[in-house]
């Protein structure tokens, strides 16, 4: 199978797909109320020219939707994560963990820790369903 | 003690220390250095030892306001309220002169008052991009290690629970340790808060994110902890003994500001939201059941705990070793005088249940070395403290 472009339509929903089809992550997410977004920021030296807007709808265990939003729905998120696209590809290929690069500043968070903290094995699931997506990034 | 061959870290610890009995004498200069006007930060306990009149003579016509009403578990609305009174006061320097509550509760003035807004818009990790209002901390107690983390434990009346706000620009700028500042703290809580150092020191030391720098000034802050928290208790106008219990307790908290906590502390905040316990006394409590919980998982490091408290002997294997570290834990907490079980604090078993929900929300549970899986294995380590 070719390797999808990060940031397209057809990975975003490879990896909706591949959260769909886990058990895990609905018995991790349930309860989960909130939206998520995620904020990578530009790096033209790495064939990332603009800001990317990325958008999670989980809700209680069930996958709503991942896809490639605007800057505003994306900042408007319950939750929103930030960071340069190095770190987030770090994160794609588990070589940093989220909460882990949070901590060290890699990453930044709005919104309660807390909460995220419990749902943690969710979000960790999450991630691990796209280390699954065959992924070609801007600057491989 | 070994690493992981992909070993990765980063190290953070910008605060200026300044130690020595006397060393508030330079707090004039430290805060000209920083700006105009300083506004203190402090509470009544502290009025009544006679500190915060020392500190207003060392500030003079530097010193803008005081807010004093900082209790024991701050929230947020008090971090708010005195944020508004500090800029009223026009200070571009906060001087905190307490404990971890004072601390903390200044460290959230420090964001309001740079950022604007309530300290309930900044609940997050490392959402600010700029240096925050400048903060000199002077400690009356040798614990929290607060003055040299980036982090600050905030109540949440409406959510109830503590939150934990943790920014790299919101790091104290400088620390003033001088041992007199602690020498009239009684000798109950010299042990609770002595004991708080040294599970900072512990769960750092065993904690998923350990690092070479954070593991020797933990190792070092647990014998230093072993050998001067009894002479400290013991004569509180050693100034010896208080001043290596600051430089423990200021070890510790780098050691866990950079390599984080554990179930320890995930257990003692949801003690203090729930039952109120003081987090110096849920620690000590705590600190050998999780130790033993955690003991199979990571055998090798609580021996060299062992080793660090005097204990361990050639003979033993690791395995023993990490027995004796936890046993001498136990006789050590005994030895300070402090309560051995959580029923001894008042604390009422049907509410242990709703602590050990709420401890697997907190930020600390996710360093532990043992992966806690559910809120089953904390209610029962929470049976065994009880």
């Amino acid at each position: 199978m070719a390797k999808l472009d990060v940031f397209s339509d057809e990975w975003c929903k490879a990896w909706e797909d591949k959260v769909k089809a886990s058990k895990d992550f609905a018995v991790f997410n349930k309860g989960w109320q909130g939206d998520i977004g995620c904020v990578m920021l530009k790096d033209p030296d790495a064939s990332v020219p603009e800001d990317q807007f990325l958008y999670l709808d989980f809700e209680d265990g069930v996958v709503n939707g991942i896809g490639m939003v605007d800057k505003e729905k994306a900042e408007n998120a319950k939750f929103v994560i930030s960071g340069p696209y190095v770190r987030w590809k770090q994160v794609a290929q588990k070589e940093l963990d989220a909460v882990k690069g949070m901590m060290q500043g890699k990453l930044k968070l709005k919104g309660n820790l807390p909460y995220v903290v419990k749902y943690l094995k969710g979000v960790q699931e999450s991630i691990r369903c796209l280390t699954e997506v065959d992924s070609r990034f801007p600057d491989d | 003690m070994a690493y992981d061959a992909d070993l990765n870290f980063n190290y953070f610890g910008p605060t200026k220390v300044i130690f020595g009995p006397g060393s508030i004498g330079e707090l004039s200069m430290e805060v000209s250095a920083l700006g105009r006007k300083a506004f203190l930060v402090t509470d009544r306990g502290i009025i009544e030892t006679g500190l915060v009149d020392q500190v207003k003579e060392k500030l003079g016509n530097l010193l803008a306001g005081v807010y004093a009403d900082v209790p024991q578990d701050s929230g947020m609305d008090v971090v708010d309220q005195g944020a508004e009174s500090a800029l009223a006061s026009g200070a571009d320097v906060i001087v905190s002169l307490g404990g971890g509550s004072v601390i903390d509760t200044a460290k959230g003035m420090c964001i309001v008052m740079k950022e604007g807004g309530g300290l309930k818009d900044f609940q997050g990790m490392q959402m600010l991009t700029r240096q925050q209002t400048p903060h000199v901390v002077v400690p009356t107690t040798a614990g929290t290690g607060s003055e040299v983390t980036s982090g600050a434990v905030i109540l949440d009346k409406d959510q109830g629970q503590k939150i934990i706000i943790f920014e790299y620009f919101n790091t104290p700028r400088v620390a003033i340790l001088d041992p007199r500042m602690t020498e009239k703290l009684p000798a109950n809580l010299t042990a609770s808060t002595g004991m708080d150092a040294m599970t900072h020191a512990v769960e750092s030391y065993v904690s998923q994110t350990r690092n070479p720098i954070s593991d020797a000034a933990a190792l070092h802050a647990i014998k230093l902890i072993v050998k001067y928290l009894p002479m400290a208790i013991e004569n509180g106008e050693n100034l010896m003994a208080r001043g290596q219990m600051q430089i423990a307790a200021l070890l510790a908290g780098w050691a866990f500001s950079n390599a984080m906590l554990g179930l320890v502390h995930a257990m003692a905040h949801s003690l203090g939201a729930i039952c109120r316990i003081p987090h110096g006394l849920a620690n000590g409590i705590l600190l050998p059941h999780v130790m033993r919980y955690n003991s199979d998982e990571v055998s090798e490091l609580t021996a060299d705990i062992a080793q660090a408290m005097g204990v361990a002997v050639s003979s033993m294997d690791v395995s023993t070793a990490a027995s004796a570290a936890v046993d001498e834990m136990e006789a050590f907490i005994r030895s300070v005088g402090l309560d051995q079980r959580l029923s001894d604090l008042g604390v009422r078993e049907e509410e242990l249940e709703k602590c050990a929900d709420l401890s697997m929300s907190d930020g600390s549970v996710i360093y532990n070395p043992k992966m806690v899986m559910d809120a089953a294995e904390v209610l029962n380590v929470y049976r065994k403290a009880y």
